[in-house]
């Protein structure tokens, strides 16, 4: 059979396929190396970084939910100065292309982060998330009004030159709004879904299981909310899309590109299966060889026609 | 970063035999020449338990030992994981994960140890007393349960513990009470040279103070609710005086002297 095509172009950037890693679900590639070479991945997305440390949230941080999870991280992490002397300085030593997710308090504190980031050959791409659930101040509440929105991506567009994606929320009444509003501030691509609100309750105790009540949820339950979404910003902007949320295969992925998405992450899957993201690379370029697809791009938006 | 542990993989394994040992309590003995040709002592495997949808997480469980080609985990049904594993046959497939984490060490030069197991607490001592043995350290071994029917790997311990002594919460064997009563004079008559812990979190606090006090280096091993169980999600972490760690990578075992038990400490976590 004749090879696919599977580059896809994300903004400036591109991307030997369109398999990604979801931001906070995959470190920053290293504690995966072992199980595969990461040059087979579209992209590493790591997990947020911000200007100063963060020690995340109190546990209990993560439980098991319907065919999901609720997590409860709070994006511990520490800090964009130790995040490139160990994270990039390993992963520029492997041929895959590096998007940074990004987090902040307030605005300026996104911007001071994609200033720092400016200097660093080894970023290929910002991923600006204004949509974390469990952060009190910044997070998701950037990504749940336009002009909140706006303001941060205006911030960091204003200081990077870098292909600057924004990561939206699913928390919102019309996600088409958030994303017409940062693609008009110069957004070069728009990911999501970022995890749902949820919360679960311990009957025995009465009480919230996880420390700060409320989490995210992810995994194969919010797919298709995320599909659907996915659907409906792909044609509400001109921007291309990267579309997560519960793929755990080549078919899950499938549906995201047939929703509208140019490129797609894998987060949750990995827990189960460290090696979901390669699985995924091979059984996509399959999918397109069995249906004589030449190109993964014919893919997209396949089902708008329908 | 995995300990002295070699990188982990995922391993298919087939199930040998799984059948009761305590009150609700079984040991699964898994076909796993991988794993069990490179296991320490103190690591854990991250198991899929089953091919399903609905379980999202592998779940967590100490290598009580590994012998040839088999492993042997000894876990308490506690949920609807554990529910379907007791319910394994021989010849069924399943997958590990593994090994994974930081395990127990063996100081230089050292000749005593103590051991204190409370209820599943025993799980991961099984190898590190095998371990222990082979170097001719003089083992004293304290084990807690609920009740006599509840106490585990009785025999092994036995036989290679130079003194092997329980305590139950009800009395039905050994000393009534809790296995930090035995502990607490074990360390004061012993001067152990290291004492290996592994229970309920608050016995585990009680066992190292004590030996704080009596000056004897101490290991424990901590649970914490794991999702990918090789130091990514940052699901897991412990609190310490080196900042925060993750159990599933610089644990499960650390140096008790390292911990920091009061989570609540600090309130205020998110800035
Ligand atoms: C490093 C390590 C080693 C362990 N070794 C053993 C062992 O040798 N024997 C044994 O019986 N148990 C052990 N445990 C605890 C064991 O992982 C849980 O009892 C088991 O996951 C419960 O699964 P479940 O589906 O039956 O329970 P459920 O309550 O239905 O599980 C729901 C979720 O919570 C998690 N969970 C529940 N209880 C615990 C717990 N105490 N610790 C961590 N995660 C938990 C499960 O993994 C799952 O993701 C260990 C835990 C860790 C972290
Ligand atoms: C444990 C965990 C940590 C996460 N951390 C981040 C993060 O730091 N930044 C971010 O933008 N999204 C984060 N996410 C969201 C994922 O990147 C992804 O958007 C979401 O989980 C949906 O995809 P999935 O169902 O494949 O996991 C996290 C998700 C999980 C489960
Ligand atoms: S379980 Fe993911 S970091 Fe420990």
């Amino acid at each position: 059979m004749s090879s696919v095509d599977m580059r896809v172009r994300i903004g400036a950037l591109e991307l030997r396929n369109p398999v990604m890693t979801a931001s906070g679900t995959f470190g920053s590639g290293k504690e995966y190396a072992d199980f595969f070479d990461l040059a087979r991945l579209g992209a590493v997305v790591t997990k947020g970084v911000s200007l100063e440390p963060w020690p995340g949230n109190p546990g209990q941080r993560i439980v098991e939910t319907p065919s999901g999870m609720l997590n409860s991280i709070g994006l511990q992490n520490p800090g964009v100065e130790a995040f490139c002397d160990n994270d990039l300085t390993w992963l520029a030593r492997h041929d895959v292309p590096v998007i940074v997710n990004v987090v902040g308090h307030r605005a300026d504190e996104y911007a001071a982060v994609a200033e720092r980031l400016e200097q660093e050959s080894g970023v290929h791409a910002l991923e600006v998330n204004i949509s974390c659930p469990n952060v009190d101040a910044g997070g998701m509440a950037f990504g749940t009004t336009c002009p909140a929105a706006a303001e941060v991506v205006r911030s960091v567009r204003a200081v990077s030159t870098k292909t600057l994606i924004v990561k939206l929320s699913p928390n919102v009444t019309d996600v088409t709004e958030v994303a017409r509003a940062v693609e008009a501030e110069g957004a070069d691509a728009v990911s999501l879904i970022n995890t749902l609100l949820g919360m679960v309750i311990d009957t025995r105790t009465f009480a919230p299981v996880l420390a700060r009540g409320v989490g995210g949820l992810s995994g194969p339950a919010v797919r298709p909310v995320a599909v659907r979404m996915v659907w409906q910003v792909s044609q509400a902007v001109s921007v291309p899309v990267i579309g997560m949320g519960g793929i755990t295969s080549a078919e899950d992925a499938a549906e995201f590109l047939l929703a509208g998405a140019s490129g797609v992450a894998v987060g949750t899957a990995n827990f189960m299966d460290p090696t979901t993201t390669v699985g995924v690379v091979d059984g996509l370029e399959r999918f397109c060889q069995e249906r004589g697809i030449e190109k993964v791009t014919d893919l997209v938006g396949a089902a708008w026609k329908r | 970063m995995c300990g002295h542990g070699p990188t982990p993989a995922i391993e298919p394994v087939v199930v040998v035999s799984n059948e009761r040992v305590a009150t609700g309590v079984c040991r699964v003995v898994l076909d796993a020449p991988r794993t069990a040709a490179t296991v320490e002592p103190g690591q854990f495997v991250h198991v899929r338990i089953a091919r399903s949808a609905d379980f999202i997480l592998r779940r967590p469980f100490s290598v009580h030992r590994a012998r040839g080609e088999r492993l042997e985990i000894i876990y308490q049904v506690v949920g609807r994981g554990t529910r379907v594993l007791e319910d394994a046959r021989p010849g069924d497939v399943m997958d590990v994960l593994g090994p994974l984490g930081h395990g127990w060490t063996v100081p230089e030069g050292t000749t005593r140890a103590l051991v204190v197991a409370g209820g599943l607490g025993a799980a991961p001592m099984g190898m590190l007393v095998e371990r222990l043995a082979e170097a001719d350290v003089q083992i004293t071994l304290a084990q807690g349960a609920p009740s006599a029917g509840r106490l585990l790997a009785r025999e092994l311990f036995d036989s290679l513990c130079r003194r092997s002594v329980v305590a139950t919460d009800d009395g039905s064997a050994g000393t009534c009470g809790f296995v930090t009563v035995l502990s607490a004079e074990l360390l004061q008559r012993e001067r152990p040279d290291v004492a290996y812990v592994c229970g309920p979190e608050p016995m585990q606090r009680i066992v190292a103070g004590q030996c704080a006090e009596a000056g004897v280096a101490c290991q424990v091993s901590l649970e914490r609710l794991m999702a990918c169980g090789v130091g990514a999600c940052l699901s897991c972490v412990v609190a310490t005086r080196h900042g925060q760690k993750r159990a599933c990578v610089d644990g499960p075992v650390f140096d008790a002297a390292d911990v920091v038990w009061d989570s609540d400490e600090d309130p205020e976590a998110e800035r």
